[in-house]
């Protein structure tokens, strides 16, 4: 509530599933640490599809994207990642939680995901790097100004 | 090139049609990054053709399955309409979930849509001042209905009053105290009255009982009369009405007036225009700093509004009585500091006369308790207000207690 | 000192030997508590029970059935061994199957397609989602070739197939067509409990409350007319536990759903005494191998007592709580995944222990992928070794008079009422759910559970405590279905639609909006006419939705 210092940065940050998996009971804690962290979450139920997502993500100028996938849902990562670029979005951190064979990791990095995180990661651990990696997209997009 | 440049910029191509500059600049607005107050005041010049509605109710009325609803009519006309969306902040972390859009699942997909969800940060009536600017931009950027979504408590929400033209207050179905008290508030606000889940029997009986007490107040020849409307989503029925009632009200006091609340364009109402936006924040934190007994007692602020406010304290073994548990003096003492809090907030100096406290559950040391002040009515020399204290626990918040105050007001 | 004159006095001061000594053992030490929040002493003694309360306990196959619901139990006929199988096309399917049976697997289960549970044939979604984490049964005729060679009168059959249940149509569909009599087909709708969709499982979530309540009592009607033999109703705890509930929560809000759905069926008019034998439960295992096990006792217990009491049945058979089990998946972990099936083998214990009537056992690998031969193959034999080489069934209820296990089933009991009465207050267990109150009591235990986990109070061998070097050796490449092979398929499919008299499919289509609108027809004999008429799982999902609502489970973060 200070107006004279810099302004409080608060990510923005987009949870959710895409894909048909309906499992969400770690996507919505992951969302409920994000908050209990003073981010601001736009939290969505499963199965969205990657043209809403990437209008929501452009709508809501979120910071980083946190894709939950238990199953499969991030076979198809890479076309929402492929969409994001089109729309101009390309700067927007996309990271992917849940279970990721290792073989299946290395294709996700390759198509841009910033991170993975695995099961048994602490939520301290996943919500210290989103911070973080949103600051990396401010800065993307300002080019330097605007984060703090 | 300067921050000041960038937002400049953002601005220009956000009047031209740029969905992702508009978004860019709403951020930073948010943010209240340098320029961008500068930037959103000139954007401003070019509003005031859109029709601002604005939709609040407590959480379970059926609220955004209305706006759901209304998209889809407006939609088929042909509108382009957006949508701002504001939940409350956490009072502990100063973050949110913005869960409101999701419910508009098809709609939120049509490129005449544009909708964007923003956190309340901690500012209690309803609405953030980046709120505000962004309805001020939708409209400058050609957006013809812009929705403005709020969660209301069942008090008056004071700021949605001066922005929206037409105001719209989701009612559910019942005939429980919670409802009670939603009645009472929304009289003071509603310009419309959307009876949801109309398929329940309860419906039709609820909007009989707003109605009864719609006429219970005077009102001066000319002056609008809303109306209470039940809507059921699942069918679509009264869905008309509410649309017509709608657009009696738009043609009755135009559109385009926010912040102008003055005599012949509304209701006659018996607050006071709010405030300066952030006059009142300096107000809160400097009588806070000057309490002793919040000082003593560990009571520290945590937001507010024009005529609301909004304090928390940590019970520890000094808050305790002979039976172990959080003495009731230390409750009354929090929300009667939200009281007076939300009561001087104007300004003038108010005094308590009268106030009453109920307890309904027991307070331990280590809970955290949080009291929320709202200005039920204010006249020139006296004002009610409502405080609800919750404690905050992981899954949610629990009632704790409920207080009413009536102040004096000096010059 | 004198020599103390009765025993009562002679055993107080053992106990405070005990006592003293314990204490000068273990020094300052913090309560223990359970998951579901009951505390743990050290030690259980006699005295600990109240006088006389053990002796009354029922024998097996007598009320109040803590003991077990059958006077036989595992020595009369040991439990069904109801594997999970799903994956690719339905040859895939069959090949599976046809092993496990020939392994000794006595039930067939099902898991559809991802695809399956959205309502979406494989012609709607992207290639690489179909078939991954189930098998792709779009009609009848997938239907029917995934269940080739294999004798549907003499094997039990669950399709974990949610509301409006097309997998069970399409299988009756196809068993009518090789001349079988419905009468004999046995089995379970094991996913047929809307509220538990909507409260914790949103994969299974398929249709708006109001509608999924209307298909779910017209299915267990029709089913009681059509298919004596089949169980409609599988009443399950163990999605709302697999996203957090506590044990004792997972079984209360379980009754309160049953005994909505015994009310909402009596209320139609049937007689509790006809469905209520036909009612079965599903649960998770949790790692608490205790409290899992007084669980089950007390949930028996509480069953007996609400069937007879609350719901007015008077036929014993009413009153029998009978259940499948599932180890619980949350548990495993993707670290030193081998560790996993020393998890599977405690938690399969307590079930047995817990007195079961039928049991899957998770494969080691079923924490990040689709389970492997090898996966299932221990999983089987994980059973076939706690029945016949550590010969845990040979006396009934064996932990029976344990004074820890009686004390924790007693307190069991007193929680899961608590937690009950809550949902009484509610309105019942359909307001709760609606309202989001149920939704809310799991939120909030999973994120303590979580934290728990993250400060290091709950330990998970591998995870917070005693890792080692990621291994990624015991985790191989996950195989995805041949991609070629659902190409063909989804082809072959498009095809076989496209030769259907059209007539007859919109003709069928049109009775599902016939039996919606009006107020007496069955909606499941509507949706197995449109499977008879050769209608796929998405156009009947699809006009259900319209006709009934679908919307949004209510999201609680």
């Amino acid at each position: 509530m200070n107006d004279t210092a810099a302004p409080a940065f608060r990510p923005r940050v987009l949870v959710t599933k895409i894909g048909l998996d309906g499992h969400d009971r770690g996507s919505r804690i992951v969302a409920a640490a994000c908050r209990d962290a003073g981010m601001e979450v736009i939290y969505t139920p499963p199965w969205q599809s990657i043209p809403a997502v990437v209008k929501l993500a452009l709508e809501e100028d979120v910071d980083v994207i946190g894709i939950s996938s238990l199953a499969t849902d991030h076979l198809v990562v890479p076309k929402l990642m492929a969409a994001l670029g089109d729309a101009g979005l390309g700067d927007v951190r996309v990271v992917v939680g849940g279970i990721v064979p290792e073989n299946e990791e290395r294709a996700l990095v390759a198509s841009g995901v910033r991170a993975v995180f695995h099961p048994g990661s602490t939520l301290d651990e996943i919500t210290t790097r989103i911070r973080d990696y949103a600051g990396e997209t401010r800065r993307a997009r300002t080019g330097g100004e605007g984060a703090r | 090139m300067t921050a000041r440049t960038t937002v400049d910029e953002l601005g220009e191509r956000a009047l031209a049609g740029d969905r992702g500059a508009l978004a860019r600049l709403l951020t930073l607005i948010d943010d209240d990054a340098p320029g961008a107050r500068a930037a959103a005041a000139r954007i401003a010049g070019h509003a005031g053709r859109a029709w601002v509605v604005g939709v609040t109710g407590v959480p379970g009325s059926g609220k955004s399955t209305l706006v759901d609803a209304l998209l889809g009519a407006w939609l088929a006309e042909g509108h382009t309409v957006a949508v701002v969306a504001i939940d409350p902040s956490s009072p502990v972390s100063g973050g949110a979930v913005l869960g409101d859009r999701i419910r508009m699942g098809a709609n939120a997909a049509d490129e005449r849509v544009f909708i964007r969800s923003f956190s309340a940060r901690g500012e209690l009536g309803g609405l953030s001042r980046a709120a505000r600017a962004a309805v001020d931009c939708f409209d400058a950027c050609g957006f013809d209905r812009i929705v403005v979504e709020t969660v209301g408590t069942g008090q008056s929400e004071t700021a949605i009053v001066s922005l929206a033209d037409t105001r719209v207050v989701v009612c559910p179905p019942g005939l429980g105290d919670e409802v009670q008290a939603i009645k009472a508030g929304t009289l003071e606000i509603a310009d419309v009255l959307a009876v949801s889940k109309g398929d329940l029997p309860l419906a039709a009986q609820t909007a009989r009982e707003l109605r009864d007490m719609l006429l219970l107040k005077p009102r001066a020849a000319g002056e609008w009369r809303p109306q209470a409307i039940v809507v059921c989503a699942l069918d679509g029925s009264g869905l008309d009405d509410l649309r017509t009632a709608m657009t009696a009200h738009r043609d009755a006091v135009g559109v385009g007036r926010r912040s102008n609340v003055g005599p012949g364009t509304s209701v006659a109402r018996a607050m006071p225009p709010p405030s300066d936006n952030d006059g009142w924040r300096d107000r809160i934190a400097a009588l806070v700093a000057r309490d002793a007994l919040c000082t003593t007692l560990g009571i520290a602020a945590r937001g507010g509004g024009p005529g609301s406010a909004e304090v928390a304290m940590t019970v520890d073994r000094r808050h305790l009585n002979f039976n172990g548990v959080c003495h009731g003096g230390a409750i009354f003492a929090l929300a009667d500091s939200a009281f007076g809090l939300a009561a001087n907030s104007h300004g003038p100096v108010a005094s308590g006369i009268d106030a009453h406290i109920t307890f309904q559950t027991a307070v331990a040391a280590g809970d955290t308790l949080v009291a929320r002040a709202i200005e039920v009515q204010r006249s020139r020399r006296i004002g009610v207000y409502r405080i609800d204290v919750v404690r905050a626990d992981i899954g949610g918040e629990m009632p704790v207690s409920s207080f009413t105050g009536t102040v004096y007001i000096r010059d | 000192m004198n020599a103390p004159a009765d025993r009562s006095v002679a055993a107080a001061s053992a106990h405070e030997r005990w006592q003293r000594e314990y204490r000068e053992g273990v020094g300052d030490e913090r309560e223990i508590a359970n998951v579901s929040g009951i505390p743990v002493a050290p030690l259980y003694t006699a005295a600990d029970r109240p006088p006389g309360r053990d002796a009354a306990l029922g024998h097996p196959g007598q009320p109040d059935y803590t003991r077990g619901i059958y006077a036989t139990m595992h020595r009369g006929r040991t439990w069904t061994q109801r594997q999970l199988v799903g994956l690719g096309t339905p040859a895939d399917y069959n090949a599976r199957l046809l092993a496990l049976l020939e392994r000794g697997a006595t039930a067939v289960s099902l898991i559809p397609c991802n695809s399956v549970y959205r309502g979406l044939d494989a012609d709607s979604v992207d290639l690489e989602l179909l078939g991954t984490c189930g098998t792709v049964v779009n009609d009848a005729e997938h239907m029917a070739r995934c269940l080739d060679g294999v004798d549907v009168a003499r094997i039990s059959c669950a399709m974990n197939d949610p509301s409006p249940f097309t997998l069970l149509a399409f299988m009756l569909v196809a068993a009518e067509r090789r001349g079988i009599d419905w009468k004999q087909i046995t089995g379970t709708s094991n996913q047929s409990d809307y509220l538990s969709h909507f409260v914790a499982n949103h994969m299974f979530y398929r249709l708006a409350l109001p509608g999924a309540r209307r298909v779910l009592i017209d299915h267990i009607a029709w089913c009681r007319a059509h298919v004596p033999r089949w169980n409609p109703m599988s009443v399950v705890g163990q999605h709302m536990q697999q996203a957090g509930a506590t044990p004792a929560e997972a079984m209360a809000f379980t009754l309160s759903t049953a005994v909505q759905n015994a009310e909402d069926c009596i209320a139609r008019g049937m007689d509790p005494d006809e469905f209520l034998p036909r009612f079965t439960f599903f649960f998770d295992i949790s790692m608490s191998f205790f409290e899992e096990i007084a669980k089950f006792r007390a949930g028996r217990r509480i069953w007996a007592r609400l069937a007879r009491e609350r719901l007015g049945a008077k036929d014993e058979r009413a009153w029998r709580f009978k259940f499948h089990a599932q180890t619980s998946g949350v548990d495993l972990t993707r670290q030193q995944p081998l560790n996993n099936i020393a998890r599977v083998a405690a938690q399969a214990m307590a079930g047995i222990f817990g007195g079961l009537q039928s049991l899957h056992t998770d494969a080691y690998d079923e924490a990040y992928a689709t389970p492997s031969e090898a996966g299932a193959r221990i999983a089987i034999a994980t059973q076939n070794i706690l029945r016949e080489e550590a010969r845990l069934t040979d006396v009934i209820d064996p932990l029976g008079g344990s004074y820890y296990v009686e004390s924790l089933t007693d307190a069991m009991e007193e929680k899961i009422v608590a937690i009950m009465t809550t949902v009484d207050d509610a309105g019942g267990m359909y307001k709760a759910v609606e309202s989001g109150l149920v939704q809310r009591t799991i939120g909030a235990s999973a994120m303590r559970f979580q934290q728990r986990v993250e400060s290091g109070e709950q330990v998970v061998v591998g995870v917070n405590k005693y890792r080692a070097d990621d291994d990624a050796e015991h985790r191989p490449p996950v195989e995805r279905p041949d991609r070629d092979a659902m190409q063909r398929l989804r082809d072959a499919f498009v095809a076989a639609k496209a030769r259907r008299p059209a007539a007859a499919v919109a003709g069928a289509l049109d009775g599902l909006t016939r039996a919606a609108e009006s107020k007496d027809g069955n909606l499941f004999a509507a949706v197995v006419d449109a499977a008879r008429a050769g209608c796929s799982n998405e156009e009947i999902c699809t006009r259900l939705r319209r006709d009934l609502g679908f919307g949004h489970p209510l999201v609680i973060v």
